[in-house]
């Protein structure tokens, strides 16, 4: 039956006030933010309005470049580590007994409540010149110099890995969960071995989880920046720490509006990519 | 499974499980010690939580913080619900419309989302402060709401909903009766979890926050950057017990919700 578009009118009319509520908070920030990309600052750090590409152009100095391959590096390597570590805790968690498991994803959920700042502060107390780390490896005389384990890439890796792994793990967990275990016992009494059958039904079929939960994890390590502040010191840079100090301490908000720009890109490329992987899947990101 | 790799599970879970929380208990650990340096457990001391409770930018950041987080939790509560109760009576189009805007926020790093808050409030000449903090924290508060009744309303029995209609209830009361009462426990699962994360939230405070006072978040974060004391660590400590209660606080409404659910 076609509505008429009175009846379409009023059927829709309540959705007004979370549209403009959206527009408002979401939409004309973002627009602005485009916007500014294509402005210029004064010495003081107020804004030109002249339309120009110079900030687009300042992204592809080496230097800016750089700052992107490695927020992408850390991404990904992110990603990669959530999941080798994650898979197996998500495997074996789904293979235990109701009681067991749901405690361990009471585990594995609590550190979402708990402060991000207090969880990436635990890494400098366990890996600083005189952190518990070194102290154990001193005491029990396996070297006898405290070791640089602080403010480096991998510091800053592990950090990020740490702050969102349980995204990962949760994902792979939903799929191994509804995984049809008949399955894996049809390929057994046909003679498939474990390796063969994780390989060959266990892994395609968790795939979805796979990417939800690379998804989930590679987006916010592109922007954490309090880590790679707390843990990096600095001496990487990436585009989180670049936003925020040319945003802040910079007085420069075109340029940081630019590489925003650039960073939003660089997530949608990702959801892209995403839907095309899991367009069988009816699972939605969340 | 065999016990061999049964073993293997044991052991790599509790492998697994020591690591994810030995970072968060250290902190724990050394807001007791004596020693101001983590190289040496000196002694036990409550001295630290005694220094907190005299340190009054400490104090004046917290009460910012509590303050953003409860006004952020409520508004979020009745904003996320209200739109995932229309957006089930609009049109397909448009609910999809408001499901993709109000997916942005939660897909956009923070330092963008920060950024462009900043952007537009300037422009707009408002002053920084808890009003600000409060509409940057609902950005992402209101869609993680949103969803989860979503996909509360989503369960409801549609045959509930087509017999209240047949025998006369209005729009209004079907709301009022039928699902409000449905999406409550969701609704305040999600403000929960609102409050948890405006509370922990450091990024977009640090652009939202006023010349005057800044969240509690913002000000821990620029004391681990600067000098680290223990102190760092009590109120860390501190701030693990409240969240701690709050988790408690939800498994109880979680529960209650699905008595309520199953009763009905």
């Amino acid at each position: 039956m076609k509505k008429s578009t009175k009846e379409r009118l009023k059927q829709n009319a309540p959705a007004v006030p979370i549209l403009v509520y959206l527009i408002l908070l979401v939409g004309i920030p973002l627009l602005l933010v485009v916007l500014l990309s294509f402005f210029s600052r004064d010495s003081l750090g107020n804004i030109v309005f002249e339309l120009s590409f110079d900030n687009y152009k300042k992204m592809l100095d080496p230097v800016y470049l750089r700052v992107f391959f490695n927020s992408f590096i850390l991404a990904i390597l992110t990603g990669l580590i959530s999941l080798i570590i994650g898979y197996p805790v998500a495997y074996f968690t789904a293979g235990l007994n109701r009681k067991s498991r749901s405690f361990l994803i009471l585990l594995i959920m609590l550190p979402f409540w708990i402060s991000s700042l207090l969880r990436t502060y635990g890494w400098t107390i366990l890996l600083g010149k005189d952190g518990l780390i070194n102290n154990a490896l001193i005491f029990l005389r396996i070297i006898d110099k405290p070791l640089n384990l602080m403010y480096n890439f991998g510091t800053v890796l592990t950090g990020t890995v740490y702050m969102l792994i349980p995204y990962m793990i949760i994902s792979i967990y939903n799929s191994v969960d509804k995984l049809d275990r008949s399955l894996l016992e049809a390929s057994y009494d046909l003679g498939g071995s474990k390796l063969k059958t994780f390989f060959k039904i266990t892994l395609p079929l968790t795939m979805p989880g796979i990417a939800r939960g690379y998804t989930l994890v590679f987006i916010p390590a592109l922007g954490l920046y309090y880590i790679s502040d707390l843990l990096g010191g600095g001496n990487t840079m990436f585009l989180g720490n670049l936003i925020n100090n040319m945003a802040t301490r910079g007085r420069n908000k075109p340029l940081a509006s630019a590489f925003a720009i650039g960073m939003i890109l660089l997530v949608l490329l990702v959801l892209f990519i995403y839907s095309k992987v899991s367009k069988n899947s009816k699972e939605s990101l969340l | 499974m065999n016990t061999k790799g049964s073993k293997f599970r044991t052991f790599y879970l509790s492998l697994f499980f020591v690591i994810l929380y030995v970072p968060v208990l250290s902190v724990v650990l050394y807001s007791f010690n004596k020693s101001s340096s983590t190289a040496q457990w000196t002694g036990f001391t409550f001295d630290w939580y005694l220094q907190l409770f005299n340190d009054r930018v400490i104090f004046e950041s917290f009460k910012i913080s509590m303050v953003v987080a409860i006004i952020t939790s409520t508004v979020s509560a009745i904003i996320g619900t209200a739109s995932a109760v229309i957006s089930s009576y609009v049109s397909k189009k448009v609910e999809s419309a408001i499901n993709g805007v109000m997916f942005l926020p939660l897909i956009i790093p923070e330092v963008a989302l920060g950024l462009s808050l900043l952007i537009f409030f300037t422009e707009l000449n408002l002053t920084f402060g808890v009003p600000t903090l409060v509409i940057g924290h609902s950005l992402f508060c209101v869609p993680y709401i949103y969803f989860m009744v979503q996909l509360r309303l989503q369960e409801i029995d549609s045959s509930i909903i087509e017999a209240a209609k047949d025998l006369g209830a209005s729009s209004w009361q079907i709301v009022k009766t039928i699902i409000l009462p449905l999406v409550i426990p969701s609704t305040l699962t999600g403000s929960l979890l609102a409050f948890a994360m405006s509370l922990d939230d450091v990024i977009i405070s640090t652009y939202m926050a006023g010349p005057t006072g800044t969240t509690l978040p913002v000000h821990i974060f620029s004391m681990m950057r600067t000098g680290v004391t223990p102190k760092v660590n009590a109120l860390s400590t501190l701030f693990l017990l409240g969240t701690f209660l709050l988790i408690g606080l939800n498994q109880t409404i979680g529960r209650k919700g699905e008595k309520f659910y199953e009763e009905n």
